[in-house]
């Protein structure tokens, strides 16, 4: 799966792009190409969704 | 395009608890990034512009977008969208929910705002939404006004607690929980929660029982939220079905899952820990709450470090296999190391082997209910008079489904610890008149808590012998795991158990049969 760390010795880095800046318009109008960090983000994040989300649920207090 | 990346240093105090502010916002921005990537990818699939609500919540400013648009109810929508598929007006089987827009907060959803020593959470208790679901548990109906009352004075007090004396851990709670899904009781449980990963910052809670409980509940269920948005980063653990031990579950859970458990535990322990020093200093009145706290960081400070040391083959009895990422590895081993650092910290000579008993007792459990093993060459040797062989491997038995761990045991144990016992105690010294061990029906557990070990061992062979319910046999297997002084009942108890039922329980000394199998 894509989306292994890189330890750069100093930083930890992944895959997942930072478009928190971006409106929904601007970021939906822009293309993945094939090989750019977008496309690899999303990627990632399609896989993810294979997932069932997997709540985790517990803690029983009994106290 | 930026990249998101944390450094070393950034990476390992998340680990251990104590992510920066810094930290923090770099979490969120990627959850925002999320939800737009997710949110894009369903306009294209659909071949829309923008969705009919973005243009009215744009109206209202650029705010109001990225707070909808952070919203974790927007992450449970985008999820679910995308993973039904990219018609957005297809029916993933919930009805009344309008597939194209992300419920806003519409008026009349409750706000709680709590305040104390200039700290403030705000958190939306969300009732009504119909994704709320999806967080895995069932949740109540529209909130009557005296059941939201409750949940106002359980956020007031528990808010009162972290911020007058876990301020750190509350300036973390306050810039991530956002959300709360109130939900119905699990039956038989004190309390149950949950968290989603497609929802970075709400919780789903029953409602608590007091605020200390809340206060425990959400640190526990924000380092979900936190782990979850690791894992949005970086893998942490490699993909495998296998399933293993969790001081946390009754049944079998990924690794995964463990580590999950393992690092909400983590805050869960340092509470107790700041709680325990809280009443050592405040003295005698707090004597009873002093002896839960102690009970509770004792106990789950060695269930975090068994957990951590697992994920990280470390363990004596690991069986190897690399689970972890190189992320995984450095995140596992601050986790741990942040515990470890405790582990020396005194504890209350009475509390602490009931806190070793309690961890005891639930691993035997488990094994017991989840491992099952073939004893036909350990009988063989037996019945032939032979030395007896090496443990055969155990396999696991496939998972039933969520089990919350439920010991009665362990309910003698808190109300021991709520009220002191009659009699001699567990390390042999005199306690107060009280309540007495075992509430006087359980006769292995009442010798057990008054500190007879010897006793309290014949007692839970008896109960072998008399032909009880599975529930009790298991109980009695673990109480023998408890008080006995052999390794093989505590670490192989599920091969104990299966030999003594071939070998006609009722014609085998089981002391002696346990010496046998302990031998080797």
């Amino acid at each position: 799966m894509d989306g292994s760390a890189e330890d750069t010795t100093t930083d930890w880095r992944s895959t997942l792009v930072d478009v928190s800046d971006m409106s929904l318009t601007e970021l939906a109008g822009r293309s993945a190409e094939p090989d750019s960090a977008l496309a690899h983000a999303l990627r990632r994040l399609a896989d993810d969704l294979t997932q069932p989300g997997q709540p985790i649920a517990g803690f029983n207090s009994a106290i | 395009m930026r990249t998101f990346r944390l450094s070393d240093a950034a990476f390992s105090a998340l680990a251990a608890g104590r992510p920066s502010p810094a930290t923090l916002d770099e979490l969120r921005k990627a959850q925002l990034s999320r939800h737009l990537l997710q949110l894009r990818e369903i306009l294209r699939a659909t071949g829309a512009e923008q969705p009919r609500w973005y243009a009215e919540v744009a109206a209202a400013g650029p705010e109001a977008v990225r707070g909808v648009l952070s919203d974790p109810m927007t992450g449970l929508y985008a999820a679910a969208v995308l993973r039904a598929g990219s018609d957005s007006g297809s029916d993933f089987g919930r009805p009344g929910v309008d597939l194209d827009r992300p419920r806003l907060v519409a008026s009349g959803a409750r706000v709680l705002s709590v305040t104390h020593d200039g700290l403030t959470l705000r958190v939306r208790l969300e009732d009504a939404d119909p994704l709320r679901g999806l967080l895995g548990l069932t949740p109540v109906e529209r909130l009557s006004e005296a059941a939201a009352d409750h949940w106002r004075q359980c956020l007031q007090e528990a808010w009162r607690i972290l911020v007058s004396r876990h301020r750190p851990d509350a300036v973390r709670l306050a810039r991530v929980l956002s959300v709360i899904v109130p939900v119905e009781p699990e039956p038989g449980a004190g309390g149950i929660s949950a968290t989603s990963a497609d929802a970075f910052g709400a919780v789903a809670m029953s409602a608590p029982a007091d605020g200390v409980a809340l206060a425990v509940g959400l640190l526990h269920e924000t380092q979900h939220s936190l782990l979850n948005a690791v894992r949005t980063l970086f893998d942490l653990v490699e993909p495998s079905p296998s399933l293993g031990y969790s001081p946390w579950r009754d049944d079998p859970r990924p690794a995964f899952g463990v580590l999950h458990g393992a690092y909400a535990y983590q805050a869960v322990t340092r509470f107790w820990r700041t709680e325990a020093a809280h009443t050592r200093t405040a003295g005698s009145d707090h004597a009873t709450s002093g002896r839960i706290a102690e009970f509770e960081f004792a106990r789950w400070r060695a269930a975090v470090l068994e957990a951590t040391n697992d994920l990280l083959g470390l363990s004596p009895d690991d069986s190897g296999g690399a689970v972890l990422t190189s992320a995984g590895a450095r995140f596992v081993a601050a986790l741990r190391d942040e515990v470890a650092g405790w582990l020396g910290e005194p504890v209350d000579a009475e509390v602490a082997p009931l806190a070793a008993g309690a961890n005891t007792d639930h691993r035997v459990r488990w094994r017991l209910r989840n491992l099952r093993v073939d004893p036909t060459a350990v009988v063989a040797a037996w019945r032939a008079g032979r030395s007896a062989p090496a443990a055969p491997a155990a396999t696991v038995r496939p998972a039933s489904g969520r089990a919350l761990e439920h010991s009665e045991r362990l309910n003698r144990v808190h109300e021991l610890l709520r009220a002191p016992a009659v009699g001699v105690g567990v390390t042999g010294g005199e306690r107060e008149a009280g309540v007495r061990p075992g509430g006087g029906v359980r006769a292995g557990d009442d010798a057990y808590l008054g500190g007879d070990h010897g006793t309290a061992f014949d007692a839970y062979r008896k109960v072998l012998e008399v032909g009880p319910t599975c529930g009790e046999l298991t109980s009695a297997w673990s109480g023998l795991a408890v008080v006995s002084p052999w390794r093989i009942m505590r670490e192989r108890p599920e091969l104990v158990r299966a030999v003594h039922q071939e070998l006609e329980p009722g014609a085998v000394d089981l002391a002696a049969l346990i010496r046998w199998l302990d031998s080797p």
